[in-house]
């Protein structure tokens, strides 16, 4: 019942931001451009009665041709949940930020932004978190060579040589 | 019975006879070279006991703290772990002395050899018997206090010394602290010297004997024993070395022997103030006549110290603005009543006696 | 030239520090004792985790979930077999449902024991920390005893447990459930009862219901700023359900209700654990599973209430044997935003009080 409810507001969010919805496991999921991020995110936040108020996760995907930016919406007033993504370029990914919604977006954003390089626009404090700061890369881009050149050709020639 | 009497009277004043007997070598018993012999030989004897106070406190100090906490404590070295110390001792021998790059040198290096210095120096005019202080002076309580105010330049020279941000926030807590709790600690001395009228340790003893002062004075002494606490930076009042703050404080930068000799110091300090407690609240050497004055005088010590290390492994850290606000609005005012209800009860006592 | 002025001073806390459980850094700007200024710096224990999930099968990467929180690792074995079993469509036996309850209610007990010793530590109550040790020696006992080992335990697999518990696990159980409370008595004797523990926490680091919620903070710190919620009332996973316990609420918003509305779940996991014991059916404990886990292409998003907060795995499959995406939620991390904003203006010992009671596992926060 609550379900249906929160399925017609997404619905009527979807064609405002022009999205798309579907269901996976039972939570529905709004794919939206990323350009409507911030739409999409307040629509969500201001349903009235089933309201997903309380950002809950938010990470970045490489799905190897665009980068998502996955919003796991949920509510500390009841159990409804929306997975909201947004797609970007693979190559450029720029997204504004989720910080003026929810000031908890900081971390969760700054690593985003350090596993996939993923820009928000807006963001306080845009640096890398896990990674030290001259670090090259993203490191869960799947076009992310994993050890350093030389190490794997030493690896490489040992092994051919034996 | 007469032969027990002996017996108790002769071990009772034991070291005076043999004080006597070394006298007796010289031609001049009184001679500036007899006095000399003897000042030396006393002085031998406090820097014996601050080590074997040392020795001792540290091993007590973790089977307390075993004890507390429902573990064995060090139980590997020697019967029950009885040479725990030595062992640390001669590991912190064998350790490199690390003087920090950008340290103060001179400062660094001299502020260990100080701190070891106080205790000897304030436990000088402990009377351990009767007639048995080494150096017996008039002001011996206003000594005893002034001496042992000078461990807070040391814990500052440390601190400055280093070179070393944690150990300059415990530095100038440390000064924060101890001139704040020096005033309390006076004062709360002050109610007993009124009654004695004497600054002087053996009178102030001699007066205890029909009862000890902690009876008179139970307010002053509950005062004594939080600002000599503080006084000793031990817990609740570590702040200075507060390993979860500020790592160790003064003595984050020092190794080997250097530190040891700060926990020489720290362990030499808290028996010389277990020791002044002892004499001015809990009577000193005064007892039942069984054992003989020194041995009373040793247990009162060794409660005194186990209490410091009940609290201190009992008891969280207190915070730096609740510590000042203890010293400055609830001690010190405290023992300003102290000392008036001790005038005021002196004044009804001669009223009533018609003294 | 004004001489008035003192000068800042930055004091580098971590990653080796007495108090930082862990490998956490912090650079604390200090006028005198006063914090003017944190900026956390993170990344110390970095392992990549979500990189190594990438290259492991779905089995392989159970062990490396024990590393996340390792305070509570059944817990986080549950979290993340739970969300692929949820992928696979699994369903596992009953009996292996009541002994996850039952381990995940005991990481919980020991998780919040360690929380309670260790903000007692950084206040330097020495005996309040192993008292609460000892106790949570007899829970690594039972661990062991079960799993063979005491604090990275690998217990449950994808459809079911790894290992029955052996006849011995019981009593020992029963005795520990029986002594609790005495055991929480004790804790609140010899800590949080103290004239100076409270004066430390109580008032401190307030955590207002509103900065809680916009800063996406979850589990106990939440609670005890005076929310109401509890994924195992709120979005029942496993077979909560069934179970009869109340979510402990704090309006304190301070350190102290942080840290004492973990005396109140530990009673709480207590009275489950007793229901479990109580119901838990015989049979088998693992569910038939393929011995190639394939999930089909998807994705799921899967939350559970750990004993720091919600930790949550979102996996993406692409119907091979390792996912494509394996995205862990950390609570303590997103719960780690706090810190600077409510520790500003507090001295720093109240800095390391008020991180105590956040229970940061930097196994956790790091990943």
């Amino acid at each position: 019942m609550e379900n249906k409810v929160l399925s017609r507001y997404v619905d009527e969010l979807a064609s405002q931001v022009n999205g798309v919805v579907e269901e996976s496991f039972g939570v529905l999921v709004l794919k939206v451009q990323a350009t409507y991020i911030i739409e999409a995110l307040t629509g969500a936040k201001n349903f009235p009665d089933v309201p997903c108020d309380f950002l809950h996760d938010l990470c970045g995907v490489d799905s190897g041709d665009h980068i998502e930016v996955v919003y796991q919406l949920s509510s500390l007033h009841g159990p409804q949940l929306l997975r909201v993504k947004a797609t970007m370029d693979h190559e450029n990914p720029v997204i504004d930020s989720a910080t003026r919604i929810w000031e908890g977006a900081n971390y969760l954003e700054r690593e985003a932004y350090d596993m996939f390089g993923i820009k928000f626009k807006g963001h306080p404090n845009l640096k890398r978190i896990y990674m030290w700061d001259d670090f090259e890369g993203y490191p869960l881009r799947k076009d992310y060579v994993t050890e350093p050149i030389e190490v794997r050709n030493v690896v490489r020639t040992r092994i051919e040589g034996e | 019975m007469e032969t027990l009497n002996y017996l108790l009277e002769t071990l009772n004043n034991l070291f005076l006879i043999i004080a006597d007997a070394i006298r007796g070598l010289f031609a001049d018993p009184q001679s500036v070279w007899a006095n000399l012999t003897m000042n030396v030989i006393n002085f031998i004897i406090v820097v014996i006991i601050v080590v074997l106070a040392a020795l001792i406190l540290i091993l007590l100090e973790r089977k307390v703290a075993g004890w507390t906490s429902q573990r064995p404590g060090p139980n590997r070295l020697g019967p029950r772990g009885w040479f725990q110390t030595i062992a640390d001792a001669l590991k912190l021998m064998g350790k490199e002395d690390v003087t920090p790059a950008g340290a103060d040198k001179l400062i660094f290096k001299i502020a260990p050899m100080i701190i070891f210095c106080l205790p000897m120096m304030t436990l000088a005019v402990i009377p351990y018997g009767k007639d048995m202080a080494p150096i017996n002076i008039d002001l011996g309580i206003l000594y005893f206090v002034a001496i042992s105010s000078i461990s807070t330049l040391c814990f500052l020279m440390a601190g400055w010394g280093s070179n070393n941000k944690y150990s300059l926030l415990g530095g100038m807590r440390a000064v924060a602290q101890m001139i704040s709790y020096e005033i309390p600690l006076l004062f709360s001395l002050l109610g007993v010297v009124m009654i004695t009228q004497s600054f002087n340790l053996g009178v102030i003893v001699e007066a205890q004997g029909t009862i000890p002062f902690i009876v008179l004075q139970p307010l002053a002494f509950v005062i004594f024993m939080i600002a000599g606490l503080a006084e000793l930076n031990r817990a609740p009042f570590d702040l200075v070395e507060a390993d979860q703050e500020v790592v160790a404080g003064p003595f984050t930068e020092y190794t080997g022997l250097r530190w040891g000799l700060f926990f020489l110091g720290e362990y030499g300090n808290m028996t010389a103030m277990s020791a002044l407690a002892a004499t001015v609240f809990l009577g000193g050497w005064q007892g039942p006549a069984f054992l003989p004055g020194y041995v009373w005088f040793f247990m009162k010590v060794g409660v005194m110290i186990f209490m410091m290390m009940w609290v201190r492994w009992t008891f969280p850290r207190i915070r730096i603005d609740h510590l000042m606000h203890l010293a400055w609005k609830v001690l010190l005012p405290l023992s300003i009543v102290n000392i008036l209800l001790t005038g005021l009860g002196i004044y009804i006592y001669r009223f009533v006696m018609g003294g | 030239m004004s001489i008035e002025k003192t000068e800042e001073l930055i004091l580098n806390m971590g990653p080796q520090h007495p108090s930082m459980h862990g490998l956490f850094r912090m650079v604390v700007h200090l006028a005198g004792e006063t914090v003017t200024n944190i900026e956390p710096k993170l990344g110390y224990l970095h392992r990549g985790m979500e990189k190594l999930a990438e290259s492991r099968t779905y089995s392989q990467f159970i062990p490396y979930t024990d590393r996340l929180d390792y305070l509570a690792s059944p817990h986080n074995n549950w979290a993340y077999v739970q969300t692929v079993e949820k992928l696979m469509g699994v369903e596992i036996p009953e009996r292996a449902e009541y002994l996850r309850v039952i381990f995940g209610e005991l990481a919980r007990i020991a998780s919040h024991q360690v929380c309670i010793a260790s903000t007692a530590l950084d206040m330097a109550g020495w005996s309040a920390w192993s008292y609460a040790f000892r106790d949570r020696e007899r829970i690594c006992d039972m661990y062991e005893m079960t799993a063979g080992s005491r604090l990275t335990v690998n217990i449950m697999r994808i459809g079911g447990m790894s290992a029955e518990p052996p006849e011995e696990f019981w009593p020992a159980l029963q005795s520990f459930l029986d002594d609790t409370p005495e055991m929480l008595e004790e804790y609140y004797g010899i800590f949080f009862g103290n004239e100076i523990a409270m004066g430390r926490l109580k008032n401190v680091g307030i955590l207002t219901k509103e900065m809680a919620e916009n800063l996406s903070i979850t589990g106990p710190v939440l609670r005890a700023s005076g929310v109401d919620y509890d994924v195992r009332k709120a979005d029942p996973y496993s077979i909560y359900d069934r179970f009869d316990f109340d979510v402990p609420v704090r309006t304190g918003c301070d350190s102290y209700d942080r840290t004492i509305i973990r005396m109140d779940e530990i009673v709480e996991s207590i009275k489950i654990i007793k229901q479990a014991v109580r119901d838990i059916p015989g049979g088998p404990i693992m569910a038939k599973v393929p011995k190639v886990i394939k999930p089909p292409v998807g994705e799921v998003y899967h939350r559970v209430e750990n004993p720091k907060g919600e930790l949550g795995f979102y996996i993406v499959s692409d119907g091979t044997t390792k996912p494509t995406r394996l995205r862990i939620r950390p609570a303590t991390f997103i719960n780690l935003q706090m810190l600077p904003i409510v520790a500003k203006g507090w001295k720093i010992q109240d800095v390391v009080a008020i991180f105590a009671t956040l229970d940061a596992v930097l196994g956790e926060v790091d990943k």
